[in-house]
């Protein structure tokens, strides 16, 4: 008969067999940068030779899209429609990697050519995010055999292939294809977990705008520091005291309107429960006292706003002369959950100033996060269930993290979708993901299978919540 | 019968017939640029070939001292002692210039080559500093000539020739010929004057404290924006929360020890007294800025000033999502006699101590560069108002008595060897583009400053000048 554990063991057993890693190595061994041009062919390549054959190997009716904008990566799109009324889950992977610069990595160490050394599985793509769509995929097929060639859900994927440079034409793209791609779950299969001892959901990534400061006193020539200063109007301290305005001494925003009004509590718990392992390589805040000392670290990250100063120039910083300087310029990144509108972040800028007495300091919205902020709230009925499953999966409980620090297109597919999205992370910290020697972990694999067979049989469980 | 009124007649002749021209034109010709570090012959040859011996036609004996430092342009010192027990007067004037760049200079204009267009006398160093030093030595030479060969004090004329790089090694010159240069009085002639209907004079120049302001949290590699935003301290928004303590967001100083205590009632009045003319494409002024209730002379010449002269963090040219680690910014304080030097740095430090900035933000005079010290005579002094007198019998107004100029010199390494009141007065104007392309004096400015200096070297060989030190 066939059963949750029975689809969990088929999942492991393809992963102790050796025939994921196998497959993997042949789908790493496709160099597809989508960052050089040059490399487009090698995208189409990854998704007709790997993806096309394997989905339709199970059932799944499969397309593949040109990108809408010239000169990026196609789109594939698998989907198996059991039935209407089912549930369906979209999951999502890309088929591109960042550059790999192979002289960079360790000697014995080749980005293309997949190698296994103890735990650790190196290779460019490994663990991003080809290891982890092909996760995805394993543990379908895990269900679908277990269940007798049946799912019990509606399965659909989508993989593109240029995630590493943006996702351009992802939104486009999904806006033109709402019924090709309408699910109830929007599945995300990237990025690391915050701890290797339990599976992890995330429910959402902070979206950001970049502002340029800009004091222009708009005097001509230098104006002597000896005759001028103190009496001439100095642009390096106005836009100083412009930006101490926008915090304490401390970090603490003290822009009400850039803040979240009110964070859900189970957001809050999520945050503050969440289970981070130490890392040798990541730093430590040594500074307690930096932002708002209500909130955890995680809290800060994933519940409320930051702002940073990228960078901050004035006068000749590398040839200081004595002169009055008549410009300043900062920019400012200001990042924010879901609970706040990046649309209001700009206005609510420019009103503090007026308010603080700088009105005189131009703000220029220089760019934006290309992926909008998102989230989901951890109560929702789908969340709970995969949740659920997860927990039962592990054997305890699991992280669930309310926002990532980066982001990901999953705001695209919730906005256009209408649908819940969320990402199952299936790395760790010290994957070295964008870098050289990137590695997954071999446990970590064995164990994202079954996680993701669990949640794909849980799917197709009478339990499941309904559609939409 | 000599008179005061045939000296001045005698130097307004000389310049009417184009002579004060004439012996500019040569002194101009000869590029003295202390800047460029092979221009070094002609730095020697102004002070051999003119200077030297425009000093011994009016009976002045000299000698050219290499600079202490072997880099640096040679000194002239020039006297003429008649009589120890009458006063001494050190003349100052430096025989360099900036660096003229002729490519900037307008069509027709060559920065070597003076050149009269209508009141304009165009070159390079025309009004920094030759044509001011010709000033006084035509003057004094009037007034020998006038006295038939007599002055009536002791004349001392010191030219230097690395003003423009900083007077390197003049101090050390100075304290190693005090006796050489001692003097009742030292009277430098340089810079701009503020009006043209009143003459000036500078008693004082402010110091400046140049230091860095250093956030360096000492994180290696960047950390992502996005992790860590909001998490791990920011030296940008460190720094400019330290530097936003220092003002208020108007510019007023807050370091408290930075601000000028007791200010005599005498400097006071001497600046409000100051006769300003409006300066032509002068930015508008913001009464708003700096201290409040304070005139803008007032700001410059009595008060303090802060300066962020440069600021960075991150990557200007090309900003990336990290936090920063380091930030820097590079700052001046400039501060009359009425702040100590030494106290300008322990009080900034205990300032950001007490802001909570002790930890975090470093203060470093590590950046390359002295800065000059303050030094200022008392409007009061007894020769600074024989010498107003003086000018204000040559020219009909009391002169502009400005206790400081707002920016910074040399003049304390005069003042405080010497011992002496540090006079120093102006025939030029702020539009006389001394430091850029077009540099130019004006006639009637010259033919003024001619007079009125000739008055002044007239008067103190007349009884009733305030006691002289006697010289050894």
């Amino acid at each position: 008969m066939a059963t949750r554990d029975g689809a969990l063991e088929r999942a492991r057993e393809h992963f102790d067999s050796g025939a994921f890693l196998e497959a993997l190595a042949r789908r790493i061994a496709i160099p597809t940068e989508s960052q050089i041009p040059e490399r487009q062919p090698e995208l189409y390549r990854y998704l007709e030779e790997e993806m096309k054959p394997e989905f339709e190997a199970m059932d799944h009716e499969v397309r593949i899209f040109d990108n809408p904008v010239e000169g990026r990566g196609p789109v594939l799109i698998a989907s198996r429609i059991e039935d209407s009324s089912l549930p369906t889950m979209l999951s999502y992977g890309h088929g591109d990697v960042v550059t790999s610069f192979p002289e960079e990595w360790d000697e014995g160490l080749k980005p293309y050519e997949m190698k296994i050394d103890g735990e650790r599985v190196y290779g460019r793509g490994v663990v991003d995010n080809k290891g982890q769509h092909c996760l995805g995929m394993a543990a379908t097929k895990a269900v679908l055999d277990e269940r007798g060639g049946r799912l019990g859900y509606n399965s659909k994927f989508i993989i593109e292939t240029g995630e590493e440079q943006g996702s351009h034409g992802l939104e486009p793209f999904i806006q033109s294809h709402t019924d090709l791609l309408a699910t109830d779950i929007f599945l995300g299969i990237d990025g690391p977990r915050h701890s290797l001892k339990m599976p992890e959901v995330v429910l959402g990534s902070r979206g950001a705008a970049y502002f340029d400061l800009i004091v222009d006193l708009k005097r001509e020539g230098g104006l002597h520091s000896g005759h001028w200063g103190g009496v001439m109007p100095d642009a390096g301290i106005i836009l100083a005291q412009a930006i101490s305005s926008i915090t304490t001494p401390k970090g603490v925003i003290l822009i009400d309107d850039w803040l979240p009004k009110s964070v859900p509590n189970s957001v809050r718990a999520a945050a503050r429960d969440l289970v981070v392992d130490k890392m040798d390589n990541i730093p430590e805040p040594e500074d307690p006292e930096w932002g708002d000392m209500s909130l955890t670290k995680e809290e800060k990250v994933m519940t409320n706003t930051s702002v940073i100063v990228l960078a901050y120039r004035c006068g000749n910083p590398d040839n200081p002369v004595n002169s009055v300087p008549s410009y300043a310029r900062a920019r400012l990144q200001v990042r924010h959950v879901a609970d706040v509108k990046r649309e209001a972040l700009g206005p609510a800028l420019e009103k503090h100033f007026a308010a603080q007495g700088f009105g005189g300091i131009e703000v220029v919205e220089t760019g934006r996060e290309l992926f909008p902020a998102h989230r989901e709230d951890p109560d929702n009925p789908w969340v709970r269930h995969i949740v659920k499953s997860l927990e039962r999966t592990h054997g305890g409980r699991i992280n669930i993290c309310p926002g990532a620090g980066g982001s990901g297109p999953r705001g695209f597919f919730a906005n256009h979708l209408d649908c819940v999205a969320m990402i199952i992370p299936n790395s760790y910290a010290g994957c070295g993901q964008h870098g050289p020697n990137e590695h997954g972990l071999k446990p970590l694999f064995r164990e994202g299978i079954a996680n993701l067979a669990g949640i794909y049989w849980d799917a197709g469980e009478p339990d499941a919540p309904g559609r939409s | 019968m000599a008179s005061r009124e045939g000296a001045i007649e005698r130097v307004s002749k000389h310049f009417d017939d184009g002579r004060f021209v004439e012996d500019l034109t040569r002194w101009v010709a000869i590029p003295t640029q202390s800047q460029l570090l092979d221009h070094q012959p002609e730095l020697y040859r102004y002070l051999r070939e003119e200077i030297g011996p425009f000093c011994e036609s009016m009976d002045h004996s000299y000698e050219i001292f290499d600079n202490p430092d072997p880099q640096r342009g040679p000194i002239l010192v020039a006297q003429r002692i008649e009589d120890k027990s009458r006063p001494t007067l050190l003349t100052y004037g430096h025989g360099d210039v900036v660096t003229a760049f002729p490519e900037e200079w307008s069509e027709g204009l060559d920065p070597w080559t003076v050149k009269v267009d209508g009141d304009r006398v165009y070159g390079r160093g025309t009004v920094d500093n030759k044509g001011q030093h010709l000033i006084a030595m035509t003057s004094i030479a009037k007034v020998i000539k006038e006295r038939g060969g007599k002055l009536g004090f002791n004349s001392k004329i010191i030219i230097e020739t690395g003003e423009e790089q900083g007077s390197i090694g003049l101090k050390e010159f100075i304290l190693d010929h005090k006796d050489l240069l001692a003097c009742d009085v030292f009277f430098g002639l340089d810079g701009p004057r503020r009006s043209f209907k009143r003459h000036e004079l500078n008693l004082g120049n402010r110091g400046a404290v140049v230091f860095d302001l250093v956030v360096d949290l000492n994180r290696e590699g960047g950390l992502h924006s996005g992790h860590w935003g909001g998490v791990m301290p920011d030296a940008g928004i460190i720094l400019a929360q330290a530097i936003s303590s220092i003002t208020t967001p108007r510019g007023k100083i807050l370091v408290q020890d930075w601000r000028p205590k007791n200010i005599k009632d005498s400097v006071r009045k001497a600046t409000q007294d100051l006769e300003v003319e409006p300066v032509k494409n002068l930015p508008p002024l913001d009464p708003e800025w700096g201290e409040p209730g304070l005139a803008p002379q007032e700001k410059a010449v009595i008060w303090t000033s802060f300066v962020v002269l440069a600021y960075k963090t991150g990557n200007p040219d090309n900003p990336v999502n990290s936090v920063p680690s380091y930030a820097k910014a590079r700052c001046q304080v400039r501060h009359t006699v009425d702040v100590e030097q030494d106290v300008v740095i322990p009080a900034l430090k205990k300032h950001l101590e007490e802001k909570g900035f002790g930890g975090t933000v470093e203060v470093s005079t590590d950046v390359g560069r002295i800065g000059h010290k303050a030094a200022r005579t008392d409007p009061d002094n007894a020769w600074v108002q024989y010498i107003c007198k003086s000018m204000e019998k040559t020219s009909g107004a009391w002169p502009n008595v400005s206790p400081n100029t707002g920016a910074s010199g040399p003049r304390s390494i005069f003042k405080d060897p010497l011992e002496c009141p540090a006079i120093m007065g102006s025939h030029s104007y702020p539009g006389c583009g001394q430091h850029g392309p077009d540099e130019h004096g004006l006639l009637s400015l010259f033919r003024e400053g001619l007079q009125a200096m000739t008055g002044v070297y007239w008067d103190l060989g007349e009884p009733g000048t305030p006691p002289a030190k006697g010289l050894k």
